[in-house]
């Protein structure tokens, strides 16, 4: 589990979210000095249910352990549901974590 | 020969403009806008050749001076109904940093940070449900570069 952080709130009507993925985010300029392939997350999700509430394709240029924050509107999130985070890596290399949505009665 | 490649990228970016809405690896999809070299390539190559509306509702909000070119934090809003966001920057080798896809109930109201060799601009393009696109850009200094990891 050590893979991400994340927190999701729910307050009014929105959903806020706020996740840091830990991760190397090796650009290939860096790579080249070190000696090592470049590795950075292509591809963010994040889903409550079947629900995408978020997506991203990312590049190298994205900073190390990369934070990203994103909100959504909350209608139809019950309590006891999870945000559902996973990422993939250069390497095909894909981490799915999950963490109970806060805020709700 | 300027003429016949500007044409020749034209040509191949309409075709592989995709049909679905969710659940786009634009690094699958557009290989070409994340190797492209400058911001007007990788512009071309991810939404074709297109003009772009005056203004919109579309803000990117960078600190003037980054300290750390490693860690910049670049926050994203529009309050337009848009399909997908695509920030780019004109400090490293190549230009596409992230494309956000934007689906139903989602608000565009991002945070992230980027890394940035040197001082540059930060270019924001955003395509519309309409299918009208919108451009802004900010530039800023950056003290210490941040791209050798």
């Amino acid at each position: 589990m050590a893979n991400m952080k994340i927190k999701a709130k729910v307050k009014g009507d929105t959903l806020k979210c706020k996740i840091q993925a830990k991760h190397i985010m090796l650009p290939y300029d860096a790579a080249k000095k070190k000696g090592v392939d470049a590795n950075f997350i292509t591809l963010i999700t994040a889903k409550v249910g079947d629900r995408v509430i978020f997506e991203a394709s990312t590049s190298q240029f994205i900073s190390k352990n990369p934070i990203f924050k994103f909100e959504a509107k909350a209608d139809g999130i019950k309590k006891g549901d999870k945000l559902e985070m996973s990422w993939t890596d250069l390497s095909g290399k894909t981490v799915t974590e999950d963490k109970k949505i806060k805020g709700l009665k | 020969m300027e003429r016949r490649k500007f044409l020749g990228l034209g040509l191949v970016a309409a075709t592989l403009i995709p049909a679905s809405l969710s659940a786009v690896d634009f690094r699958k999809e557009k290989p070409d806008a994340f190797t492209a070299h400058n911001v007007a390539d990788a512009i071309k190559a991810l939404y074709g050749d297109i003009k772009f509306e005056e203004k919109g509702d579309l803000t990117v909000k960078v600190p003037k001076i980054a300290s750390n070119g490693g860690a910049i934090p670049v926050s994203i809003q529009s309050g337009l109904e848009l399909k997908s966001i695509a920030l780019f920057q004109d400090a490293n080798p190549e230009s596409a940093v992230a494309v956000f896809t934007i689906g139903e109930g989602m608000i565009v109201n991002y945070m992230t940070k980027i890394k940035m060799k040197g001082p540059g601009e930060v270019t924001l393009v955003a395509e519309g449900k309409d299918g009208k696109f919108y451009k802004t850009s900010k530039k800023l200094d950056v003290a210490l570069g941040g791209c050798e990891g």
